[in-house]
């Protein structure tokens, strides 16, 4: 009995925290993402650019960690039970990824482009036996060119 | 044409939708399934549980044995129940097991019905009896279990639970923990009907073997004057709530016509050795302190 009430404040506090932190995050993705349009990270590595001076190429990198909420775990778990495509996931993995690439585009200062991004990511924090992620990892990574116009 | 750069208006990577509306529709799906294989497989149970030979079940009371190895053997107080527990079963429940009374050293207040034929009470159940017709009841409660081979039926149950909850979640997981917590809660409700039966059997096992049923709710009374109510409140109490037991009893006994009586004492000698552990081989003790 007592493990169901904690079960429920678990879950209670999973949901509510994770929401709210959620919304927070998003709204702070959205805005960065709007500044640093200026900046496109793209995936080619290899492309002429005849007429541009390269005046500086450097690797720049940028991580974030995104821990999941008991809530969105417990709800994955129930997933796992019948298939299909596991939603609670899928903002978490949105907002590492997100907040990854922006981290990197803060890295690269003034450069004009990053060219040949990559974004990888892992689960980081699994404890024990137990096989669920507890947090995922994000890495984007890219050469920063800056240009001369 | 200048390209202008731009955000994208909806995020793909996210499926829209409330995540509220996935769990309920989920946990309902699991909950409604495991409600269905545990039933179906219970129902399994009760049916096979008859048909298990006396044989058979003394194989599977081998596992058992760690229990009752642990509680002690050639006490005062253990040869007591015994003797108390060989008369009721000869003279008012012809049952086809040898029962073996135990007493295990431990305060709650409780005595359980193990396979092939082991009845363990412990301490705690024992310092609190008064009278022999109020302990006859707790033992032939405890034979009722055996009658009905319910001792049987709760273990069937039990392995259905944990397998179900092993074979969906792994052997390891909080889910299946949690769910199969759930089920343990329902599980309960099963043991009450059975509980229910015990009593009767037990009530009319007294008033056979004393020729009135005198003393059978004595030890409901008590515990209901030392225990608080469960915190939790009616669901959650696996021997149905005292007052509710009581009440059966009565009912059960004003049905069957069964009469009221003086009560017998515990024997002189055992009044003190039933509640502290002596060994047969020790010499007792002339004067015993008065417990309070």
């Amino acid at each position: 009995m007592e493990q169901l009430i904690i079960f429920l404040i678990l879950i209670a506090v999973g949901y509510t925290a994770g929401t709210i932190n959620e919304k927070k995050h998003y709204k702070a993705i959205e805005a960065r993402e709007q500044a640093f349009l200026i900046m496109p990270a793209v995936t080619f590595w290899k492309a002429s650019m005849t007429n541009a001076v390269i005046l500086k190429a450097e690797l720049v990198s940028g991580n974030a960690v995104i821990a999941v909420d008991y809530f969105k775990q417990f709800l994955a778990g129930l997933r796992k039970i019948f298939g299909g495509p596991v939603r609670s996931y899928e903002s978490l993995l949105d907002r590492a990824r997100r907040e990854a690439i922006l981290r990197m585009k803060e890295a690269a200062g003034n450069a004009s482009i990053i060219v040949n991004v990559r974004i990888e990511t892992s689960t980081i924090g699994q404890s024990g036996r137990r096989q669920n992620a507890t947090c995922v990892e994000a890495i984007a990574y890219g050469t920063a060119l800056t240009i001369e116009r | 044409m200048k390209y202008t750069p731009r955000l994208p208006r909806i995020n793909d990577n996210v499926t829209p939708g409330s995540p509220v509306r996935e769990f309920l529709v989920l946990m309902g799906g699991v909950l409604g399934l495991i409600l269905g294989i545990y039933i179906i497989l219970g129902l399994m149970v009760d049916f096979a549980v008859p048909r298990i030979s006396l044989e058979t079940e003394q194989r599977i009371a081998g596992y058992f044995s760690r229990l009752t190895d642990t509680a002690e053997k050639h006490s005062t107080r253990v040869a007591y129940l015994q003797t108390l527990t060989d008369q009721l079963k000869a003279r008012c429940a012809p049952l086809p097991y040898e029962v073996k009374v135990n007493v295990s050293e431990n305060q709650g207040t409780n005595a359980v019905a193990l396979p092939g034929g082991a009845i363990i009470v412990f301490s705690g159940l024992l310092e609190k009896m008064t009278s022999e017709n109020e302990l006859a009841f707790v033992l032939s409660h405890e034979l009722g279990h055996f009658h009905h081979r319910d001792h049987l039926r709760a273990m069937g149950r039990g392995l259905v639970l944990m397998v179900l909850a092993a074979f969906l979640f792994g052997s390891d997981s909080s889910t299946g923990d949690l769910l199969s917590q759930f089920i343990g809660i329902t599980e309960l409700g099963f043991s009450r009907i059975q509980e229910k039966r015990a009593d009767e059997f037990g009530v009319s096992v007294v008033s056979c073997f004393y020729g009135h049923m005198t003393g059978s709710t004595d030890f409901f009374e008590k515990i209901k004057q030392s225990e608080d109510p469960s915190r939790f409140g009616r669901y959650f109490t696996s021997h149905p709530e005292l007052e509710e037991r009581i009440r059966h009893i009565l009912d059960y006994g004003r049905e069957k016509a069964y009469s009221f009586g003086c009560l017998k004492p515990l024997p002189e000698q055992a009044e003190h050795r039933i509640k502290v552990s002596t060994s047969i081989d020790e010499p007792q003790p002339t004067l015993s302190k008065p417990r309070n």
